[in-house]
């Protein structure tokens, strides 16, 4: 009836996705906020931007079957 | 009879698509993230861009809920005609009511009402329609609300209210990924319908895919639907439930988003309208002095329920009508037109569109505001 094991693991796999980008771009906005161009709190802002960006890209390449071949 | 089911189909796929847009869009629009006419114009291009992505979804639309095939029941064109008036009334009467409530049970509800009185019960799977639609409609609010909850807490926790309204810049990714991953599920269900019509009616192979002109047609109805905006679902999503800020925004939307891709691509599928909606709670749940009002929450919940019974009543009716023949499907269709004039009508007298929603001003997009720097936290006024 009820697959419960794939439901655990969709709500565990949504859990830790949704966290993990959150964290992230809450991260990038804490170090960027006030930081002067060129500060390494920038830099780091900076990356953590680019670390959501692949999330975002790994987001379209599930969301697009032709990339994982259905 | 088969142009008929067509020409109906993109009907409920245009009505699936404005029904739809406020999963994705309600929340960027509260925020003011974007702009409501931007808002459903990136909803409506990305809807049309995943319609052509994918037609996975399309080829397996009937889904086992109705016994067909050998040894099961023809569902005839006469009954997917009657089942699709069910589902287009019932999406009209909730965008009237503006309840964010599933396109997909509505059709399935109006398939199963017609299939119910034009083969019997016996034609309807309980055991299927229980945990392939009941129970995952219960799970879907649950689960979002709940990761959409954490995430709020988490944003809260990290970031200064300050830097906040940076959350609108992620907020126009998020919503753009579950608009992009609704195109590619929701269009599919009307090609489909129209996929099945063609087959059934024996002018396509059987076991063949959706056809070219099939999968255009339907992405732009889709995102005509889509660009056309239903303001009134909108407006409950965005602002009835709960005060979204920026912050609760992306955390709702990137719970939607993981929830969705999640459900999609590990084997149990959500519906994503009551993820969205449980999203939106979740966050109004996690923010330190945000409400949730719980009698609009408490009436989606109510319009989930009665989804299927009353898309299936309206498909039953239709099909009782259409054992009239000849006539009774030229009733159908005559009902079918009727009511969504009625409805287009009604809901001119208290007419809600995108200046509704307009209360942000377009240049404090994107900006921190720096002045409240000196604040302490929570002595400011909102932002």
């Amino acid at each position: 009836m009820i697959d419960w094991a794939a439901f655990f693991v969709v709500a565990a796999a949504a859990l830790v996705a949704a966290c993990a980008i959150v964290t992230l771009f809450s991260l990038a906005l804490r170090f960027g906020d006030g930081a002067t161009t060129g500060s390494w709190q920038r830099r780091v802002s900076v990356g953590l931007y680019v670390l959501c960006a692949l999330v975002v890209l790994f987001g379209i390449y599930l969301i697009i079957p032709a990339l994982h071949g259905g | 009879m088969v142009a008929l089911v067509i020409a109906l189909a993109l009907v409920f796929d245009f009505t699936n698509g404005f029904h739809d847009t406020a999963n994705a869009m309600a929340t960027p629009i509260a925020t003011g993230a974007l702009k409501p006419k931007v808002a459903v114009a990136l909803a409506a291009v990305l809807n049309l861009v995943g319609a052509f992505l994918s037609t996975e979804v399309a080829k397996t639309i009937s889904g086992g809920l109705i016994r067909e095939g050998e040894g099961g029941i023809q569902i005839g064109p006469e009954l997917v005609f009657a089942g699709l008036i069910g589902a287009i009334v019932w999406n009209l009467i909730t965008w009237l009511l503006g309840l964010p409530s599933s396109s997909s049970h509505a059709l399935f509800g109006g398939l199963i009402g017609a299939a119910i009185v034009g083969v019997g019960f016996q034609a309807i799977d309980g055991g299927v329609l229980l945990s392939k639609i009941v129970i995952p409609a219960l799970l879907a609010p649950v689960l979002a609300g709940f990761v959409a909850f954490l995430a709020t807490k988490i944003a809260y926790a990290i970031v200064a209210k300050r830097a906040r309204d940076g959350f609108k810049r992620g907020q126009i990714f998020t919503a753009g990924l579950v608009s992009l991953a609704h195109g590619t599920n929701d269009a599919q269900k009307t090609m489909g319908v129209i996929t099945l019509a063609l087959i059934a009616a024996g002018q396509q192979e059987v076991g063949s895919g959706p056809q070219l002109w099939v999968v255009v047609v339907c992405a732009l109805a889709i995102a005509l639907g889509t660009y056309s905006g239903g303001w009134r679902i909108i407006r409950t999503l965005g602002k009835g439930i709960t005060e979204v800020e920026p912050a609760q925004g992306f955390a709702a939307e990137a719970s939607t988003t993981a929830t969705i891709l999640a459900s999609s691509h590990l084997g149990f599928a959500l519906s994503t309208t009551q993820v969205a909606s449980g999203g939106v709670i979740g966050v109004g749940i996690g923010r330190k002095g945000a409400s949730v009002k719980w009698g609009t929450a408490g009436r989606i919940a109510l319009g989930w329920l009665i989804t299927i019974p009353a898309a299936g009543a309206v498909g039953a009716f239709m099909a009782l009508v259409e054992k009239l023949g000849f006539w009774g499907i030229v009733a159908d269709a005559a009902f079918a037109a009727a009511a969504i004039l009625a409805i287009f009508i009604y809901s001119r007298r208290e007419s809600v569109d995108s200046k509704a929603l307009d209360t942000v001003e377009p240049g404090d997009i994107v900006r921190p505001k720096r002045k409240k720097r000196k604040n302490k936290d929570g002595s400011g006024s909102k932002a």
